[in-house]
């Protein structure tokens, strides 16, 4: 095949682009776990021959969508690609090897034309339930959080292996959504594999060799000139935020711009020790909430793939909580993901103050409810979460009641009404809880409920940033520090809370920061 | 007697008006849309096309209908008058949480629109329904009292009320409304419980809100129209084309505007699926490309699919997310950022990307020579010979080719090819974006695009019809006659139609059918009366029914055709054996073991097709040629017949590649296509194997 022309290449790489695409559509669409179809928790992703992400479905939110990229590689380090046949489909949610923990659960498939191997279809999203402990930071060590599941075989020459489903079946509290779930993963790879196969019918392809070096190199490339592009140096920020149980955990970036090899590597020496709750981040998941704060400055051009994921470099130190080790607990680590981007934001504030935007609240609040309704019959809830105030932008003032860096819709209130005995008080904004400043920050919100069941109720709640406030940009004020009431009285506990039958909860989430002196 | 039939289409643009009459005789015409008063357009264009038939408005005997971008208007240019809403205490800011979701991840720039209703128009009321329905405190006279005071200081005509749950009962929302009635007779009051009764608060109150900021304009606008038809010999009520694809009569229409919004794309598709039943096709895609972008459309079993919420005014570079949500069935279309203005660029990776950003009609295409320098779609087919700089608009707008070429040599430089080649790639990149947005809708809907036949239409789409079609995989391109006003045309021929919904949540394994029984029952009579009121005997109603149906434990729900009346077979199992069927045909498994739920039932009331149409008189003689030029196609010059549509005869039939050229829009066929001319005088072009 001769070299690709920009013409060729776009109407190629378009057509690979919308083959995710329409995966990750599909599988939100279908999705059981609530925190895949209403946060759109799932990344899909297509690599060539040698596991190198090629084209990545423009949805998700940012904590999967880079660990699927890395994901592909370690599968088949354990599996290699000479044990692989048509009708297989390799699985495994080891938070190392994917994308951080337990719930997330890893599927990929080899795509292959005629009997030759010619690349992978990959797919991450969010389970409703993986056993153990389930959603919140209290287990000890990883393995009181679940399941384990190793890098296998779960369908071989398209046979399932039943010992791993029963395995899977006997572990978890709701196997009918997982293997709904695990049966749209198996689904959508397949129907990936079928769409690629017909492009290169379309375009006379034998393989995808030729496009996706010419891919990877096209995208590397740019990104180290977007790079080049910026003031070369070293930039530091730091963050603070406090975590359930009232522990403050603080993240300091070194941010190192390197013109002449267009790179940036971001080093978290000097951030907090790993915690004794279930909140440490593996290194996967910090790199794609690192990748996704320097993606936000960088030409919005540039793709995500394996090309130009490979100019950003992230260093920890191995006693740190965003690299952790086993046997760490690393259920909630969201809770610390989620800020990794504010300290890199506050160093490149100093580069690029035109595109960042101040702290904001950062990890949404989530909530988890589990008790017997009137007629003793026991529920558990879904996971759902609420969102404070975004910091502000140079020009426009910070969302409220808005989420950054993930993008997690809130469950409807009559939604949640109609699946469990809940009922709210109230939901509306906390006005003037966003910083003030030139430009303010998003404001926080208030919602208040209480149970209906008559009894007691066990509650599970994930709140922070309760001491420690969202930072002003540039001389604003800092968003307000949210609130967490039972009763009327602070709370704040990492673990399960047992409530009595008329106990009333008031959150009110914190506000963002502002941007530039008033 | 001859009985005459009128339909105006008001757009953005254009306001189009079409006549027919029962012997089969047509006559259309347009004129600039009056924005200022969209009615003098309406009069203005029926007196063009009356004229032309040499008749006078008392003697359209038959009906009158109408397409309008009224509402739509309303909302984008935000000209309503003060509004308020009224919320259950303690939820005031719903219009500002919206979902909490942010539309685009990576980035930070996003923005929303402005509530239509702000906070300081927003009112809480001490009230509370349960989900199971049950009442947990009513509504205090006192309360409305205060409110209704507060309203009046406020100068509010019209209000949105929408409580939490009110879908599952809506007492306290009917009780507020006749204790607010008394006080304030003259209020506009739009309750969600009566426009959008269903599920999930922040759509409902979305949907109730634009209701009631665009009814003291619209109805208004339609009783003048009533009034002014009347005036001059028209007694029966005009019928309006609602977003779903069906017309009611005006008084029904006026109630509930948020049901028009997409009246006049929903009329564009509607004809589509007339069409395909006309040339016997079960399925096709109906593809419309204009000047900033192009809209798809799905037709199957010769309708147009129809989706439950849509949103209108994307406020952010068109994104999805970025507009105000509305729940009320709309014909199913996409639309992306691709037309004959859409402009080409090269990235930072050195890719050629086309669109969505787009030069509009001012300063246009580099060809129009208003002193745009950016290479567009336009530009591109002008320089590849497929569109003639002297015939554009009839020649009405002479284009110049030199900026066109100038434009492309721009980019071509960049890319270090030819002209031609980099013209060619912005006309093939851009087909391709097209048929990648009509893959994924398809796939979206369950629904094998291969080989579907197309429908073209719109400014730009005949030209690039042939080439989507072949990415496509499709065979066959239908170009009808009257593409310019289809839209109007496409009122004619819209059955009488109401699509109603009503949440009524339930476990097939524990279905309770009488609580099923009122739901479907008020629906029935709802569709009734609209039908009635749009001119139908009533025993010439006919209904469908579905249900909105998932597994257990998900969110998103699957719209499902039932047989018949479900109350009357009252049979779980068929339900639950429908649903699978369909849940495996669009997501390739079924999950057999899983409970199903329904979430909404659904009741289509409509009347049988209008029985209208023209016939086109084509040439008698095979028209020939009126000139050859070169086309460059595939890397080659190719020399290229052209022809002059009115020119063509019934059966005529020409080889590709060809240039059929007419007022409005010019028909590319490609090589390896063979084109027929059929009596209602369309073009089709079929791909030769």
């Amino acid at each position: 095949m001769a070299k690709l022309d920009g013409i060729e290449l776009e109407i190629m790489w378009g057509n690979m682009i919308s083959i995710v695409s329409e995966q990750a559509k599909a599988l939100q669409r279908i999705a059981f776990s609530p925190i895949v179809r209403e946060a759109g928790d799932l990344a899909t992703g297509l690599f060539d021959v040698n596991a190198r992400m090629v084209a990545q479905a423009v949805t998700g939110t940012p904590g999967h969508i880079n660990s699927l990229a890395a994901a592909a590689g370690h599968l088949i380090d354990v599996i290699p690609p000479e044990s692989l046949y048509p009708g297989d489909v390799l699985i495994t949610n080891d938070p190392w090897l994917s994308a951080g923990h337990f719930f997330d659960i890893t599927l990929l498939t080899p795509i292959f034309r005629g009997e030759k191997l010619i690349g992978y279809c990959g797919s991450t999203i969010h389970h409703t339930d993986i056993g153990g402990y389930g959603v919140g930071a209290g287990a000890r060590d990883i393995h009181e959080e679940g399941l384990w599941i190793p890098v296998m075989k779960l369908y071989e020459r398209g046979e399932p292996n039943e010992t791993l489903h029963s395995i899977i079946r006997r572990n978890v509290r709701t196997p009918d959504s997982i293997f709904g779930d695990l049966a749209a993963q198996v689904s959508s790879g397949k129907m990936g594999g079928e769409r690629l196969n017909a492009m290169c019918d379309r375009y006379g392809l034998d393989d995808i060799v030729d496009l996706s070096d010419e891919i990877i190199a096209r995208s590397e490339s740019a990104t180290r000139d977007d790079i080049r592009k910026l003031p070369g140096g070293s930039y530091h920020g730091e963050t603070e935020f406090d975590v359930p149980g009232g522990e403050v955990i603080t993240l300091k970036t070194e941010l190192i711009i390197d013109t002449e090899r267009g790179e940036i590597t971001i080093d978290f020496a000097g951030s907090s020790g790993p915690s004794r709750s279930g909140i440490n981040v593996v290194t996967a998941y910090t790199h794609a909430y690192s990748t996704f704060a320097i993606r936000s400055i960088l030409d919005p051009d540039l793709p995500n793939n394996a090309g130009s994921l490979a100019p950003i470099i992230i260093r920890a130190p191995e006693q740190c909580i965003v690299n952790a080790q086993y046997p760490s607990p690393v259920n909630a680590r969201h809770v610390v993901g989620m800020y990794v981007p504010f300290p890199i934001l506050k160093a490149l504030a100093q580069v690029v103050p035109d595109k960042i935007l101040a702290e904001g609240s950062g990890a949404v609040w989530t909530i988890q409810i589990q008790g017997r309704d009137k007629h003793g019959k026991s529920f558990t809830s879904s996971m759902f979460n609420y969102s404070g105030g975004m910091g502000a932008r140079k020009t426009k003032a910070g969302l409220s009641a808005t989420c950054y860096p993930t993008g997690v819709a809130a469950v409807p209130v009559e939604v949640l009404e109609a699946s469990i005995p809940i009922a709210f008080t109230c939901k509306e904004l906390a006005r003037g809880t966003g910083g003030k400043g030139l430009v303010d920050g998003g404001d926080g919100q208030r919602i208040g409920f209480r149970m209906r069941t008559g009894q007691e109720w066990l509650l599970n709640a994930i709140p922070s940033r309760l001491s420690s406030q969202a930072e002003g940009m540039f001389g604003a004020g800092n968003g307000a520090a949210g609130q967490f009431l039972v009763n009327g009285e602070s709370s704040s506990e990492a673990k399960k809370l047992v409530m009595q039958a008329d106990d009333i909860v008031l959150m009110q989430t914190p506000g963002g920061g502002g941007y530039g002196e008033a | 007697m001859t009985r005459y039939a009128l339909a105006i289409d008001i757009g953005g643009t254009f306001t189009d008006a079409v006549l027919i009459s029962d012997d089969g005789r047509g006559w259309t015409d347009k004129t600039l849309s009056t924005h200022h008063d969209l009615l003098e357009g309406f009069f203005k264009a029926a007196d063009m096309v009356l004229d032309k038939a040499g008749i006078k408005l008392d003697q359209v005997n038959d009906v009158v209908t109408h397409a309008t971008t009224v509402v739509t208007n309303i909302l984008i240019e935000r000209k309503g008058s003060p509004t308020g809403l009224i919320t259950t205490e303690g939820f005031r800011d719903v219009l500002y949480i919206r979902d909490e979701h942010r539309y685009d991840m990576f980035d930070p720039q996003i923005e929303y629109p402005e509530p239509l209703i702000t906070r300081d128009y927003t009112w809480g009321i001490d009230e509370r329904i349960y989900a199971d329905g049950s009442v947990g405190k009513e509504i205090d006279p006192d309360a409305v009292a205060k409110i209704a005071s507060d309203l009046v200081a406020k100068n509010v005509s019209t209000i949105a009320v929408c409580f939490l749950n009110s879908y599952r009962n809506p007492d306290n929302e009917r009780r507020f409304r006749d204790i607010l009635h008394e006080i304030a007779p003259d209020l506009f009051i739009t309750l969600s419980s009566d426009v959008a009764p269903q599920m999930r608060e922040y759509l409902r109150t979305s949907t109730t809100a634009i209701n009631a900021y665009t009814v003291p304009i619209t109805r208004p606008y339609l009783n003048a129209l009533i009034e002014k038809l009347q005036q001059q010999g028209v007694d029966h009520e005009p019928l309006i084309m609602l977003s779903n694809g069906g017309v009611v009569g005006a008084r029904t229409a006026g109630t509930y505007p948020v049901r028009m919004i997409e009246s006049g794309p929903a009329a564009g598709a509607l004809v589509a699926g007339f069409i395909a039943r006309k040339h016997g096709i079960e399925n096709l895609i109906s593809f419309d490309m204009g000047g900033t972008t192009a809209k798809a459309c799905i037709v199957q079993g010769g309708e147009p699919l129809v989706i439950g919420d849509f949103e209108v005014d994307r406020r952010y570079r068109f994104k999805p997310g970025s507009g105000m949500p509305i729940t009320v069935p709309s014909i199913d279309m996409i639309e992306i950022g691709a037309g004959g203005g859409s402009i080409a660029r090269i990235d930072s990776l050195g890719l050629l990307k086309v669109g969505p950003d787009s030069a509009g009609s001012s300063p246009g295409p580099a060809c129009y020579g208003q002193g745009g320098s950016h290479a567009c779609v336009t530009d591109a087919d002008v320089v590849l010979g497929i569109l003639d700089p002297l015939n554009f608009l009839g020649g009405d707008m002479a284009l110049d080719g030199d900026a066109a070429f100038a434009a492309v040599k721009k980019l071509a430089d960049v890319l270090e090819t030819s002209v031609d080649d980099a013209a060619h790639g912005i006309f093939s990149v851009v087909g391709e974006s097209m048929a990648a947005a009509a893959r994924a809708h398809a796939t979206d809907r369950g629904v094998n695009y291969r080989g579907l036949p197309m429908l073209a239409f719109g400014g730009a789409g005949p030209v690039h019809a042939c080439y989507v079609a072949e990415r496509l995989d499709s065979t066959q391109v239908i170009y009808p006659a009257m593409a310019s006003v289809l839209s109007a045309f496409g009122t004619l021929v819209t059955p009488a139609r109401l699509d109603l919904a009503r949440s009524g949540l339930c476990r097939l394994s524990d279905i309770d059918w009488q609580n099923v029984e009122p739901l479907i029952a008020e629906m029935l009579d709802e569709g009734t009366r609209a039908l009635i009121e749009a001119g139908l005997d009533e025993s010439a109603a006919a209904f469908e029914f579905a249900a909105d149906m998932r597994y257990v434990g998900q969110q998103n729900e699957v719209p499902v055709p039932l047989a018949g009346d479900p109350r009357q077979a009252e049979n779980q199992d068929d339900l639950r054996e429908r649903f699978n069927e369909i849940y495996q045909k669009l997501y390739g498994l079924r999950l057999d073991d899983m409970d199903i739920e329904v979430v909404s039932w659904r009741v289509t009331a409509h009347g049988g097709e209008a029985q209208r149409q023209v016939n086109v008189s084509l040439a008698n003689e095979e028209g020939k040629p009126k000139s050859r030029r070169n086309v460059y196609i595939e890397n080659r010059h190719v020399e290229t017949p052209v022809y002059d549509r009115s020119t063509l005869a019934l059966g005529q039939q020409i080889d590709g590649p060809i240039i059929i050229e007419e007022r409005e829009t010019t028909v590319f066929i490609l090589p390896g296509w063979s084109l027929t001319v059929r009596d209602d005088g369309s073009l089709i072009a079929n791909r030769q194997d």
